[in-house]
């Protein structure tokens, strides 16, 4: 009796989802009223703190746009799966954007875990995607159709560390890194950037991801006297490195990537201004949270969702203009294979870099002009910007 | 379980790629919670490395197929074969801990682990992990999805049938008296080394496949896709299915990652979640479903132990 | 030089691994049962007096006495919901439930104060500049978590060699029958020793997060370093718990500056898994009679 009953509810179940229309609209995401936008990155887990930010910044000035009347008259629907930034849910998250919601493109991802098997799917699916800040080379390098990124790409933030030291008359180089995913796609570049230059490092130094003390570390560089160094690390490693440098005496220029950019809370982690002295950014931002020149989204950001106005807001930005400019240009009656096309030739300005964001149908590394910072009186200031080049 | 199978092998025919995905990932941990139910369900160890050695599994197969050029179908039973050796050399040292000692060594064991894969570069790919080209069976006139489903289905009815002959054999009842307690089944002449390495072995065998298909699967893996959040989630489980019951792990298995799927909306609750619901089981439902099912539901054949009484 | 800097280095995080380890001593001992939630009440204890102090600018003494109470009201609170419906349950119940625990607090802390602690760190108590101590700089911080850690393994000590209440804890440790027999309200000594290893574990968290920025994710970790520090002075040791927890701080800093500092994050492991392997007893630890 439990058996058939059994087979009888499996069978219903079998019949009812086997009914259900399998749709194959003409364009998927788009309809008289409405435009879907889908996006997929950690919206829980240890790296939320970094992802859910630009999502907010993204959806932000898709609520802009919509206020002003929508693209073409159609306001954004911004959905947002999470993917925890783990190749399991990555492709559960993939899949069900492209199967189950549909979306007209993806803006957005975040995390290069995640991304690397969200790559395959996205690329089978001819889905157009906007990478807004995951900066692994592996997403974006060799170019193909469907992936853009609007944000600055982990060679060029490296080769541009390097230029700056260089510029500066440095010769005595070292370097810190963290073996994590980033860490490494930032080292493997910096070392061709070395070679390339011909300049041989005096050291490269491994530290742990979530240090408490770095002196050994320090110790160890200062014996060998750098007068540069490249810190490819994350705030939680780079903090105590400049706080155990500077208690030895240790204080040759500090130059560091996008993920410092907030010196201003270094210096606060370190113990003082004087600690962060020579440390300068080469970021992504053309401009610090606390410009003017950004104070638009400062507010409209923490307004809407409560967030502390942080670098991350900032990409988010930039990748929800870039879409919104790239679907504007796409006309009344877009396509994928249309937005494409635009994306592919688009060169325009967003609120927060320093240059244009500049695609060409062989570059979707659309990025390129970065900014750079130090702390001036307490507050991070630009001093400059920089155009890699490989 | 052949209404279950056939529900889920109409799936591909039905439903998108992503219910397949689903429904794939249910497959692969029903043989990890059976597994894991096979070692500290009936034989009471409680050891914390199943994540460690299915992440052992997946790794072996993928390198096995990324840099040593074995097709999957040589990768698949290889790399199974390597997880359960491993698993058991590392069970051996573990042997005669018990109790919270056996939890903490399992769980030094299972980051130590994460250590090496992320650490080991040359080996591993280190932190970034690795890709693969998705498995191709176009041999049979499958695409890639719909292959892995079944194949993973097939794997998993073997499983279950495997399983539930060995715990209906001797050595099933051996685990059982060993887990109700070590010192009578020892007096009874049981070997407590020879039948605990069983286990360990069977469960790591499980682990192994369910790595190797697994990394078929999601085409990609990374050392953190191994971690506590893994073994905790199997450890729900178990113990939301049922401890002790081969039923209830494919149970727990099917609704905890449903449940996963649906919550999609209410992600950064998820560890609050599940730690919430490992708690109210253990504390008012500690036989699980299955084992409520048992109170209410009469002439459930399985000999399922009421395994602890949490209000003594 | 270096060899200075690393034993001072290592002399600090094992001070502080000391403390934490011998909150979950006294746990154990007392109750028999390892509370592997322990690194998450230290750092809830670690985020409420964040939240105190950084956020609402309450004047430190006055966050850290706030910390430590709410986190022996959170200690209270695990008693009567998770430990004590499972008093008499296998060890396993109680291994799986607190490591439920420790994901629900985990999850929790994530969700209520998500990525603050990496943005806004914990000041120091005072200045920071760094203090030259025999040739070696060293943060003033460092020195008073040193100290703190010493006073407050003083406290312990007298606490149950002197006062009545620390003595009842040591009788129902010996034997909870006994003790019941003789009238000790048995429940209410479990309440207490899980209440005073919460509190323990917030002063640690207080002391320690101007040194280390304050995630989440940081008790699991903690977690690990406190049972290889307990593990190697033998398990219900308090002594045992101090020079074990001074041990792996050590072996950790050397190992990261002499060999390699990818090498810090295993060394816990390591220890456990030799000492539980070679000799489970530990240093100094007596084969308990609480053998599970």
């Amino acid at each position: 009796m439990k058996k058939s009953i059994c087979i009888l509810y499996s069978t219903l179940l079998v019949a009812g989802v086997a009914l259900q229309p399998i749709s194959a609209s003409a364009q998927d995401g788009i309809t008289s009223t409405t435009i879907k936008i889908g996006t997929m990155g950690a919206l829980s887990g240890p790296l939320a703190p970094i992802i859910v930010p630009q999502f907010n910044a993204i959806e932000a000035v898709f609520e802009e746009a919509n206020a002003a009347g929508g693209i073409h008259g159609r306001k954004i629907l911004f959905v947002r799966e999470d993917d925890e930034c783990l190749p399991s849910k990555g492709v559960g998250a993939v899949r069900k954007l492209i199967h189950e919601v549909k979306p007209f493109i993806i803006v957005g991802g975040g995390c290069s875990n995640a991304a690397i098997a969200q790559k395959p799917e996205i690329i089978a699916a001819k889905m157009p995607w906007i990478i807004t800040a995951a900066t692994a080379d592996a997403l974006s390098e060799p170019a193909n159709p469907y992936i853009f990124t609007s944000m600055s790409t982990a060679w060029s933030e490296t080769y541009g560390m390097l230029q700056y030291a260089i510029d500066q008359g440095k010769t005595r180089i070292a370097v810190v890194w963290q073996p994590d995913a980033w860490g490494k796609a930032r080292l493997e570049p910096l070392k061709e950037a070395l070679k390339q230059k011909g300049i041989t490092p005096i050291a490269i130094e491994e530290v742990a991801v979530e240090p408490s003390d770095l002196t050994p570390t320090a110790l160890k560089l200062k014996s060998l006297n750098p007068d540069a160094v490249l810190m490819l690390l994350y705030p939680k490693a780079a903090v105590p490195f400049l706080r155990d440098s500077a208690k030895i005496g240790m204080q040759p220029l500090s130059i560091g990537g996008s993920p410092l950019v907030e010196i201003d809370l270094m210096a606060k982690g370190a113990g003082s201004a004087d600690a962060v002295k020579n440390v300068r950014i080469v970021a992504a931002p053309g401009f610090g949270v606390d410009d003017p020149q950004v104070a638009k989204w400062k507010e409209r950001i923490e307004k809407r969702f409560g967030d502390r106005f942080n670098l991350y807001h900032l990409f988010g930005v930039a990748g929800g203009q870039f879409a919104v400019e790239a679907l504007k240009r796409a006309g009344p009656n877009p396509t994928r294979e249309k937005i494409i096309e635009v994306m592919s030739n688009l060169q325009t300005t967003v609120d927060v870099y320093a240059g244009p964001v500049k695609c060409t149908p062989t570059d979707h590394q659309c990025h390129k002009t970065l900014g750079i910072f130090a702390l001036k009186d307490g507050r991070v200031s630009g001093v400059g910007s920089t155009t890699p080049t490989r | 379980m052949a209404a279950g199978v056939l529900l889920i092998a109409l799936v591909p025919l039905f439903l998108s790629p992503y219910y397949i995905f689903v429904a794939n990932l249910i497959l692969i941990y029903i043989i990890l919670a059976i597994g894991l139910n096979i070692v500290l369900g009936y034989a009471g160890q409680l050891s914390f490395s199943n994540g460690a050695i299915f992440g052992i599994g997946a790794y072996a197969t993928g390198l096995l197929r990324l840099d040593y050029g074995c097709p999957y179908w040589l990768a698949l039973p290889l790399g199974t074969l390597t997880a359960t050796v491993l698993g058991i050399l590392v069970a051996l040292p573990a042997l005669r801990l018990k109790g919270h000692y056996l939890a903490l060594a399992s769980i030094a064991f299972a980051q130590s682990t994460i250590w090496i894969l992320v650490h080991w570069d040359g080996l591993t790919h280190g932190t970034s992990g690795f890709v693969l080209e998705p498995v191709e069976f176009s041999l049979i006139g499958l695409n890639s999805h719909a292959g892995m489903l079944y194949l993973s289905l097939a794997a998993a009815i073997v499983c279950v049938v495997m399983a539930s002959n060995i715990l209906q054999s001797p050595v099933g009842r051996a685990f059982v008296a060993i887990r109700e307690s070590e010192h009578a089944a020892s007096a009874l002449a049981i070997d407590l080394t020879r039948y605990k390495i069983y286990a360990y072995g069977i469960s790591s065998l499980y682990a192994g496949v369910a790595g190797g298909l697994f990394v078929g699967v999601v085409g990609a893996v990374v050392p953190d896709q191994f971690g506590l959040f893994q073994i905790v989630l199997q450890f729900c489980m178990v113990f939301v299915g049922g401890v002790g019951s081969l039923w209830g792990s494919v149970v727990g298995a099917v609704l905890i990652i449903s449940s996963q799927e649906l919550m999609r909306g209410f992600q950064q609750y998820q560890e609050f979640g599940f730690g919430v619901l490992l708690l109210v089981i253990i504390l008012f439902f500690p036989s699980g479903i299955v084992g409520f099912l048992k109170l209410r539901v009469g002439g459930w054949q399985e000999p399922l132990r009421h395994y602890f009484k949490a209000r003594g | 030089m270096l060899f200075s800097y690393l034993l001072a280095t290592g002399v600090t995080t094992g001070a502080l691994y000391a403390l934490v380890a011998v909150g979950l001593v006294i746990c154990y001992r007392t109750t028999g049962h390892i509370n592997f939630a322990h690194g998450e009440l230290f750092m809830v204890g670690g985020y409420i007096a964040f939240s105190m102090h950084v956020l609402m600018h309450v004047p430190y003494v006055y966050a850290l006495i706030l910390a430590v109470v709410s986190s022996g009201l959170l200690g209270l609170i695990c008693d009567r919901a998770v430990f004590r419906p499972l008093i008499s349950a296998p060890p396993m119940a109680m291994v799986i439930a607190t490591v439920a625990l420790s994901f629900l607090l985990r999850g929790a802390a994530r969700v209520i104060w998500g990525g603050l602690g990496e943005y806004v760190p914990f000041p120091p108590i005072v200045d920071p500049s760094p203090i030259s101590f025999w040739g070696i700089a060293i943060f003033p911080q460092q020195l008073i978590v040193v100290a703190s850690v010493a006073v407050c393994m003083l406290f312990i000590t007298l606490f149950f060699r002197s006062t009545r209440v620390g003595k009842t804890m040591k009788a129902v440790a010996e034997s909870p029958r006994a003790s019941y027999l003789v009238g000790i309200k048995v429940e209410k000594v479990y309440a207490l020793t899980w209440m005073l290893s919460a509190a323990l574990a917030a002063v640690s968290a207080v002391l320690m997060a101007p040194l280390t920025q304050l995630t989440p994710d940081i008790g699991f970790g903690l977690l690990l370093k406190a049972f290889a520090a307990t593990i190697l002075g033998g398990l219900g040791s308090m002594p045992g718990a101090v020079v074990g927890g001074l041990v792996v701080g050590i072996c950790e800093s050397f190992s990261a500056g002499y060999i390699s500092s990818s090498l810090q994050e295993v060394m816990a492991f390591i220890i456990i898994m030799a000492v539980l392997i070679v000799r489970p007893t530990g240093l100094f630890g007596a084969p308990s009679a609480r053998e599970v």
